[in-house]
């Protein structure tokens, strides 16, 4: 089978080269510039992003582009449908090429493109357009998510790591004379050089470095709940001041050096767990900006996007066809559907009409509707359910993580183990107390957890982006460590356990006063009819037809009836295909066929066929995710109490939980209703996994443990997941439990290998044996053990997830 | 050992004209894209206007 030149989707046989007008273009213009060599650097999976140029929609982005103080104009754009340098590459030197641009830069990590050009505003239209025209989306940059970045994520912790590897190595020059001079033949003077020239490197890079665990051990003291930067900050500091009295008293042995390392190894931690944040945060925040943000507005001559904050009531809102509504507000214009689902948690669509109420969230299915904003985003039903879900956030238990659990008992025990130490070499050896404090410190330092510091971080970083690979967005470390307590999993219907979309269950036509299901041959029959005619339709039903049949279809012309059906004529033969009303079936009401059919519990969802005096019934059913009976299985083989919550009527809830086994359901649940039923969980002190992806399931989303949903969730949703699964598809939900438990399981060896190291060394130190050089090599041979023991989590036995 | 008077300074203004250095690389942003830099060091020469 030929590929399209540009976007690489299968053709179909009447197709040459290209699958549409838009990739002609694209290609046209990528030919025409001289870039064909992208075509063959390049690496796509049409499946992963589709690069179908749209045509339809044309972006004005003036309001966004700002002046600097050289007369530049520039702009920053979220670009999706990045794959590959090429692409980068593409984008950049295209831009480059056009009159005007001084600069095209993309950052690929963050999937930002930043434009600089010169003479006017207007020209950012057309780069944008032009870029639209060769298959990406761009979209405005939310300033504020991109400065909310900024300021989270700024380069602190990387520039106190480099300038403590910086010290690290370099003290190293010194300390390598001082360590192999066991015999005390440096001479005093000498010994004192180095020492002091320690110190000079030292103490800038300890305070410089060192300040992100004094900031942080404050802050956890103040607010009562000592963490693991506690006994850190501690052993540097008293490490530091013994040291430098050393110096000065021309003694033996200092641990600048020591002190240094340790904030090397701690801050490499650190590092690596603020980078697989990062990471996924950029993920997270690139699906939010691409799912909502935006609405079109229309003004005097032309349409405006403007990001959500920006629309205000009577603005005049232009929704197309498959586009979500941004704000609440009364529809003017336009016979369409709406797909609540996201919202209610109802599968079947609503009509709407002029003058019905629409909701933001919803999904315009049929026809592009016009909407009066009645409500700005900050006041419409969307803020209710926010201002609820601060509520719960604020209430939510606090989890205290391993490592802070370990350390809780851990610091006292050290401490009250190094004043020991003073005591009894001050007062039993009657030792000066510089002798004792030294001993004291070296006991802090060497019970220091850097392995724990380094491996929970490490071992936390190498699940987060092998999950990341598996298409699972794991947004902090805690989620990894809470999943191992969960004891209820529960699940949201629509969308979650179900495809949320309808599928051709069976075709019935109707005989008398009963209803007869077709024999194979003519069911395809009827089907082809009626997808002939579905094809021009997207109402949901009707793409559920063309999905259901596989074969020619009839060339015919379709009249649609906006919300009503569709009516086209084969030959001399009319048919319509719609409602029962449009279809002329008066004579029976839907639930007496459906009462005379065996399996009466399916057809929720059905739509009606005329065609040459007969009459047929599709019926059509929100199907199970392909995968849900195995989770389901797999969860209550690890004697997980699974449950189904939805917001869905008792016949198809049961049916549900029937097919895959779920025992306990609730059904017709509003998003109160299921926050109360969690609450009560939550008070039995229960620990609980929350499965959804509707706006009616945000609530109980806040309120759980852990909380997972799904990309084409609403963005509230994912705002406050904890996991997102980058597809439709349940079963990572298994990969998420076990893998979770593998790194725990990692975790908590390296805790022990920890210990172990502590409880062997800690009698040396004490004894005062531990001198810098011991110090040095103890602390990197445990650092080095815990970080090989997480990297295990890499091997393809466990990696299998 | 009067040596170690002139090797130690030198050391360290060595070490730290190093640091100086990557500070600044990171404070022009070097470090932002690390994803599209391993990517760009493979593009063609840039093309002309």
């Amino acid at each position: 089978m030929k590929n399209c030149l540009h976007c690489e989707k299968n053709l179909e046989e009447n197709q040459q080269d290209f699958c549409c007008n838009g990739c002609q273009c694209a290609y046209k213009i990528i030919k025409e510039n001289n870039f064909d060599s992208y075509y063959d650097s390049r690496i796509i999976n049409p499946k992963e992003s589709s690069l179908k140029p749209d045509l339809e929609s044309e972006l004005d982005i003036l309001e966004f582009i700002s002046i600097n103080s050289n007369n530049e104009f520039q702009i920053d754009l979220m670009i999706q449908g990045l794959h590959c340098g090429a692409c980068v590459w593409l984008i950049e030197n295209l831009l480059k090429k056009q009159d005007n641009v001084i600069d095209a830069r993309i950052n690929l990590s963050q999937k930002t493109l930043r434009i600089k050009w010169l003479k006017n505003k207007e020209i950012g239209n057309d780069l944008i357009k032009l870029i639209s025209q060769i298959g990406y989306k761009l979209l405005p940059a939310d300033q504020e998510v991109l400065n909310k970045i900024e300021a989270k994520f700024d380069n602190k912790i990387f520039k106190s790591l480099a300038v403590a590897g910086f010290g690290a190595g370099n003290i190293m020059l010194f300390s390598f004379a001082l360590w192999f001079d066991t015999n005390f033949e440096i001479s005093g003077s000498t010994r004192k050089l180095l020492h002091l020239s320690s110190s000079i490197i030292a103490l800038p890079v300890l305070i410089y470095s060192g300040r992100i665990f004094f900031v942080s051990a404050f802050n956890s003291l103040k607010a009562g709940l000592p963490n693991m930067d506690v006994p850190i900050s501690i052993a540097i500091f008293l490490a530091s001041i013994v040291s430098l009295i050393q110096t000065f008293r021309g003694g033996q042995n200092v641990y600048f050096d020591s002190a240094v390392m340790l904030v090397f190894f701690l801050l490499i931690g650190r590092y690596l767990d603020f980078k697989a944040r990062k990471k996924a945060f950029n993920v997270a925040s690139e699906f939010s900006i691409f799912q909502a943000g935006f609405g079109r507005i229309e003004s005097a001559e032309k349409i405006r996007v403007l990001p959500i904050k920006e629309l205000r009531e009577n603005m005049i809102l232009i929704v197309a066809v498959g586009e979500k509504i941004a704000c609440d507000g009364v529809v003017l214009e336009g016979l369409s559907a709406v797909d609540n689902s996201l919202i209610s948690g109802e599968s079947t669509p609503e009509k709407i009409q002029k003058n019905s109420l629409v909701y933001s969230g919803s999904i315009n299915l049929n026809s592009p509707i016009k909407v009066k904003i009645t409500k700005t985003f900050q006041n419409g039903i969307l803020s209710q359910i926010i201002s609820l879900i601060e509520n719960i956030e604020n209430k939510k238990n606090i989890y205290i993580r391993i490592a802070d659990q370990f350390s809780k008992y851990y610091t006292p025990i050290v401490h009250a183990l190094a004043l020991v130490t003073f005591t009894i070499w001050y007062f039993y050896f009657n030792s000066n107390w510089e002798i004792a404090l030294m001993n004291a410190t070296a006991v802090l330092i060497i019970t220091c957890p850097c392995a724990l510091a380094l491996a929970i971080p490490i071992a936390q970083t190498i699940a987060i982006s092998n999950f990341l690979k598996k298409g699972i967005i794991m947004k902090n470390g805690e989620s990894l460590e809470k999943i191992n307590n969960i004891e209820y999993v529960i699940f949201d219907k629509t969308g979650s356990i179900t495809i949320g979309k309808p599928i051709l269950k069976n075709i019935y036509e109707i005989k008398g006063n009963n209803i007869e299901e077709l024999n194979s041959e003519d069911a395809k029959f009827y089907l082809k009819i009626a997808t002939s005619m579905a094809k021009f339709s997207k109402h949901p039903i009707s793409q559920s037809l063309c999905n259901s049949f596989d074969g020619e279809l009839e060339g015919v012309k379709v009249e649609e009836y906006n919300g009503e059906g569709l009516e086209a004529f084969f030959g001399e033969k009319k048919a319509r295909l719609g409602s029962a009303n449009f279809c002329d079936i008066y004579n029976k009401k839907p639930q007496d066929f459906i009462a005379n059919s065996q399996s009466n519990s399916l057809a929720n969802l059905r739509c009606y066929m005329n065609f040459d005096d007969k009459n047929i019934i599709f019926t059509f059913c929100d199907e199970l995710k392909s995968d849900a009976k195995i989770v389901v299985d797999f969860l209550k083989k690890i004697n997980k109490k699974v449950i189904l919550l939805s917001g869905d009527i008792e016949s198809e809830v049961k049916r549900i939980a029937e097919i895959t086994g779920i025992e306990e359901f609730y059904w017709q649940k509003n998003p109160l209703e299921k926050a109360q039923f969690l609450q009560k969980i939550s008070d039995k002190k229960i620990n609980f996994m929350m499965i959804g992806d509707g706006l009616n399931d945000a609530p109980s989303l806040a309120l759980s443990n852990v909380s997972v949903s799904f990309s084409k969730a609403v963005d509230i949703s994912q705002n406050i997941a904890d996991i997102i699964i980058n597809s439709s598809k349940l079963s990572p939900i298994i990969s998420i439990f076990s893998y979770s438990k593998t790194t725990l399981k990692i975790m908590k060896q390296n805790l022990i290998l920890a210990l172990i190291y502590n409880i062997f060394a800690l009698p040396f130190a004490m004894a005062g044996y531990v001198v810098p050089l011991i110090a040095a090599i103890a602390m990197s041979s445990s650092s080095l053990f815990v970080t090989i023991n997480s990297l295990r989590l890499n091997s393809k036995k466990n990696k299998n997830i | 050992m009067n040596v170690l008077l002139f090797l130690i300074p030198i050391t360290l203004a060595l070490g730290l004209c190093g640091l100086a250095g990557f500070l600044w690389a990171v404070k022009n942003k070097q470090y932002e894209d690390l994803d599209g830099a391993s990517n760009r060091i493979l593009f063609e020469d840039t093309l002309k206007k």
